[in-house]
């Protein structure tokens, strides 16, 4: 069947061209000088320098990290219990569920971004009902608590699919050979569903972490023009001011950032000493 | 005790769950109905912001531009996609390595990054932005969806099949078109289900490839939501609607189709 | 010896379906007991119940004659090995055995004592620390057992644990069970549907049928003794013969009297006979208590399997008039067609069709140069339910035609009251040619007699598996030739040391105590 071989070549072109080729020229801004035309190539670490000497740049990137980190820690904390509720209940109950979950990813981010600004002011719905009850008004909109919200509300179904795929694909026997053991329902979650679970929670993370870091529309939409995360930064550099190399340094630095907090976070899942002997 | 407490439990989280996905939508839907300017106050219903949508030409031809790029972007990657995805599957370990890895890039990239890349390789080559460049992004990013869900297929399907076809006679292209192609189906549909919602809902890659007019809806969106403008809330709508009636045709018509066949026999 | 446990009318139903329908069954102290079924007979669901996985819709378990449905899985004095031994894949071959006993919160050095004490039963001292995912399937076998049997139960339960491996490694694993049991003195309860491994380990076998139990007893028993048909068929290989007992100790079959070991049935009772293969004997034909043709023999390692016909099946032989006919030739049109008269049975003119007429006759249209096929378009006749002649004519587009006849005469059916069957065939009409170029002549005479067979008593077909006809495909000339069909009839199965020759014909000798009667099943 060598002759379907050769159906693979056009796309392994068009890949160079469109793939490899962009990353390259990422490269080559970010290791250049501004002014520079590309034919004259000279190395410079001029960018990463400027970047990582500003203290605004880093007090920029410290909060993307610190906002990213949030937003994945309560993925996970509202996430697992809602991917585990559905993960336990009937064959029909579980497939209706994950459709709801499921249908809004379908709908334009942005949209649904932009529905919370609505809801968020402070003569929004939600102040409505909290004046209601004597409450407020408590400002919302323009908030980093608005932009932890706006990305949890459209990254946490990646999260819960992610975490339900590893519960429902669980061989249910490991859960009868823990019973039948000894072990009743919460000893046998928390020794063997929770631990076999967490690669599922390991790749949701990825999942909520990756967007969230270079996520540039919702603190621009939920935030406000003050409130600015690292890709919005970066769509300053690339659509405003036109400093493409630093632009371009900067996305490096946030692209290994992001390489280097997955492989830490890959490292403690499969890290022998924490399956190893639990009382060696 | 136990038990029940704990069913409870299930059922209010499940539906603070269901009220915090949904509320946000109902809630854009009932503001396009809105009489008034406001985003916050209902003050009763009316019609004008759709009027006032259909009137906006820049909003129709946005809405254009998404159904048209998604649909091309669709047929141009399912068929690119699946083309490699079966030549892949024949060539050697190295070489589907390799691909796979590279394939696998614009999928771990944060998507900005590929957006300033593809902005920055386009004005190399000297492409004007805009339609070109849109639809060659939307291209690329689609692509390795459709691969990724045709390869499973492929990978489960009897190594023998094509050799078998070719023994009873057909040719190489019948094998492909007879044989395969049929057996890879599904995944060769949910690849351009998945490509075409990708390409209908992208914003941010769109965002940097785009210029000189060519706007899709997100985009479109975001420029427009800096200041009120409930026609904005029509358009969602609009969106929700369309996507909406699209995932109910695809996931009922299999099921209809079931119904139907499990009749006959 | 103590009754341990005890089901009770156990009752299960899935969705409806039955599968278990009422059990009674006792297991003592010590036992190796063994559920043997085919899948589907209800023996897991048994085992899922005992272990507390399952709840029973009606019935009663006791343990200890204490009643324990309501009692957890957790909390039965019961372990399990899992059919595909549902390792924990996150924890070492070491955690996995310690398991039970870190949920009893024993001391640490208790654990390690007694987990080391279990490698050394499953002969695995060197794996503690090994990955599970990494073992070979007999080696998570044995950390299975052991990760149950360290928790001391008074009972194991194991669902077909050797089924994963291969057939040395479950030879050897057979053995092992067996010592470890008989080396911790529990009680083993065993599911498995493989008969061979159930007469090498158990004490107590319970043969399971649909839900029900057909029969419980010691291998021994079940092997010698078995209660009907579907047992003697389970277990072992075995010629089941229908026959009546004409007294005590006297059975006829073969329209011969025997004498037998057996008694207390009714005078005339139609009975089943057991006659297994290794008790058979192949004898000079004068010497037979039966007499029959060697119809094939199958070399199996350390025996040949002979099977000894004693007896042919329901037969029928019509005649097959081979002809010379040339096909039609159209000239203007560059085709050919051809077809041949075929008889008919007047139940046939009611379900005729014209698929049907256009397989029968043999039509069919080609280019002569090309060699393809093309196709019929139309097909003229009219037919009445009388006996006579109907001609019937097939065309094709361009209009190349031929006609034929088609013969409608009374039935022709043979039926035979010692078997309960019934054969038809019909004479037909073939061209030298057609029978030059079968490739599978037997199955084209079958389909060309359109002959077929069925039961009297409940009308399935049965298969016509001899067809014998006296000429020689290859040279066959115009003329009549004898075809004769015929069902399967009474076949031995022989255990013999020597070979014998297809086609001979031999005597076959048994002994009154090698025929065991059993009594007929509905």
């Amino acid at each position: 069947m060598k002759q379907f071989r050769n159906m693979a070549l056009p796309y392994i072109v068009w890949m160079g061209a469109m793939i490899v080729v962009p990353m390259l020229l990422i490269l080559l801004y970010a290791f250049t000088d501004k002014g520079n035309d590309v034919a004259t190539i000279r190395f410079s670490l001029e960018n990463f320098a400027r970047f990582f000497s500003d203290t605004v740049f880093m007090s920029v990137l410290k909060r993307s990290l610190y906002i990213a980190i949030i937003t994945t820690v309560i993925c996970i904390l509202f996430g697992y219990p809602i991917a585990y509720v559905i993960a336990n209940r009937s064959e029909k109950s579980k497939l209706f569920w994950i459709l709801l979950i499921t249908l809004p990813t379908w709908i334009n981010m942005l949209v649904r971004t932009y529905a919370w600004m609505g809801i968020l002011q402070d003569e929004g719905i939600i102040n409505r009902m909290l004046g209601f009850l004597g409450i407020g008004p408590v400002h919302m909109i323009h908030t980093s608590f608005a932009v932890v919200l706006g990305m949890v509300y459209n990254f946490i179904p990646f999260m819960i699919l992610q975490i339900y795929t590893g519960l429902t694909k669980m061989d249910k026997s490991y859960l009868e050979a823990a019973s039948d053991l000894g072990a009743n329902s919460v000893q046998s979650f928390l020794r063997v569903t929770l631990p076999l679970s967490i690669p599922g929670v390991i790749s949701g993370i990825t999942l909520v972490f990756l967007p969230a870091v270079s996520s540039f529309f919702i603190p621009k939409l939920l935030g406000g023009g003050q409130y600015v995360l690292i890709g919005n930064v970066i769509e300053t550099e690339f659509l405003t001011s036109g400093d493409w190399n630093f632009g371009s340094a900067i996305s490096l630095a946030m692209a290994v950032i992001i390489m280097f907090s997955m492989y830490i976070t890959k490292k403690v899942d499969k890290d022998p000493a924490a399956n190893g002997r639990e009382d060696s | 005790m136990e038990k029940k407490k704990r069913r409870l439990f299930s059922k209010i989280l499940l539906g603070l769950t269901a009220v915090f996905f949904y509320v946000p939508i109902l809630y854009i839907i009932l503001f396009s109905f809105n009489s008034s300017r406001s985003l916050t106050k209902f003050e009763g219903f009316s019609l004008r912001w759709y009027e006032k949508m259909f009137a906006d030409s820049t909003m129709m031809q946005s809405v254009a531009y998404t159904v048209i790029i998604a649909l091309l972007a669709t047929i141009i990657s399912t068929i690119l996609g699946t083309l490699t995805a079966i030549g892949l599957s024949k060539s050697k370990k190295i070489m589907k390595g390799i691909v796979e890895q590279v394939n696998n890039l614009p999928i771990l990239n944060p998507e900005i990054v590929t957006g300033i890349g593809l902005l920055m390789f386009f004005s190399a080559l000297g492409v004007r932005k805009g339609f070109l460049t849109l639809l060659l992004a939307h291209i690329m990013f689609c692509i390795p969806y459709v691969i990724l869900s045709v390869t499973p297929k492929l990978r489960s399907l009897d190594p023998n099949l094509a050799d078998a076809a070719l023994d009873l006679g057909a040719t190489p292209m019948q094998a492909l078109w007879k044989v395969i192609v049929p057996q890879i189906r599904p995944g060769i549909i949910s690849g351009a289900l998945i490509a075409f919602t990708m390409s209908f809902d992208d914003f941010i890659i769109s965002y940097f490839v785009t210029g000189n007019g060519v706007n899709n809806i997100s985009i479109l969106v975001y420029t427009m939501s800096k200041r009120v403008n409930p026609s904005i809330n029509a358009l969602s709508t609009l969106v929700i609607l369309l996507i909406t009636l699209a995932l109910f045709i695809v996931n009922i018509i299999p099921i209809v189709k079931e119904k139907k066949g499990s009749k006959l026999t | 010896m103590k009754k341990l446990i005890q089901f009770k009318n156990i009752v299960k139903d899935f969705d409806g379906k039955l599968v278990l329908k009422g059990i009674n069954l006792d297991i003592y102290e010590n036992e190796f007991v063994t559920l043997l079924g085919p899948s589907g007979c209800g023996k897991t669901t048994l085992l899922r119940i005992l272990g507390g996985f399952l709840t029973q819709n009606e019935g009663e378990v006791l343990f200890d004659g204490e009643e324990i449905t309501k009692v957890p899985p957790y909390k039965r004095e019961i372990n399990t090995v899992f059919q595909k031994y549902a390792l924990f894949p996150h924890m070492n071959v070491y955690n996995n055995i310690a398991f039970g006993l870190k949920i009893k919160k024993e001391p640490k050095d208790i654990i390690e004592q007694k987990v080391k004490r279990m490698l050394k039963l499953v002969n695995l001292e060197e794996y503690a620390d090994r990955n599970v995912t990494e073992m070979s399937g007999g080696q998570q076998q044995r950390v299975a057992i052991a990760r149950a049997l360290v928790n001391e139960p008074n009972v194991l339960l194991l669902d077909e644990p050797l089924g994963a491996l291969d057939l040395k490694l479950r030879k050897e694993m057979q053995q092992e069970l067996k010592k470890i049991q008989q080396e911790v003195g529990i009680t083993f309860i065993y599911v498995t549907h493989d008969q061979e491994e159930a007469l090498t380990m158990s004490d107590k076998i319970v043969v399971m049928k649909d839900g029900e139990i057909q029969q419980i007893g010691s291998p021994t028993d079940i092997y010698n003794e078995p209660v009907n048909q579907y047992v003697a068929n389970f277990i072992g290989e075995s010629n089941i013969i229908d026959g009546v007992m004409l007294e005590d100790y006297l059975v006829m079959f073969e329209d011969k009297k025997f004498k037998c070991v057996d008694f207390g049935f009714a005078t005339g009772e139609k009975v089943d006979v057991v006659i297994r293969p290794e008790d058979l004997d192949i004898v000079p034909r004068a010497e037979g208590k039966l007499k029959g043709i060697v119809k094939s023999v199958l070399f199996k390692g350390v025996h040949y399997e002979t099977i000894v016909e004693t007896k042919v099946g329901t037969s029928i032989t019509v005649k097959m008039m081979v002809s010379d006919d040339r096909p039609v030739y159209n000239e203007s049109a560059n085709e050919k067609i051809s077809a041949n008269d075929f008889y008919l049975d007047m139940d046939d003119v009611e379900e005729l069709d014209e698929g049907t007429i256009v397989a029968r006759a043999d039509a069919q249209a080609w280019n002569p140069e090309t060699d393809e096929y093309i196709s019929i378009k139309e097909i003229s006749y009219s037919i009445k339910k009388e006996n006579g002649s109907y001609p019937v004519t097939f065309s094709t587009a361009a209009g190349t035609s031929v006609t034929v006849n088609m013969i409608v005469k009374d039935e022709n059916r043979i039926a035979n009251k010692e078997y309960q069957e019934e054969i038809f065939a019909v004479n037909f009409f073939k061209k030298a040619d057609e029978i030059h170029e079968s490739i599978a002549l037997e199955t084209d005479l079958k389909t060309w007699a359109n002959a077929s067979a069925w039961s009297l008593e409940d009308g399935t077909s049965v298969e016509i598996t001899n067809v014998k006809y006296d000429f020689d495909p290859e040279t066959l000339t115009p003329g009549v030739y004898e075809v004769t069909f015929a069902t399967e009839g009474y076949e031995y199965k022989v255990d013999t040391t020597d070979r014998y020759e297809i086609g001979n014909e031999v005597g076959l000798i048994f002994q009154p105590e090698d025929i065991h009667i059993m009594t007929k099943q509905n």
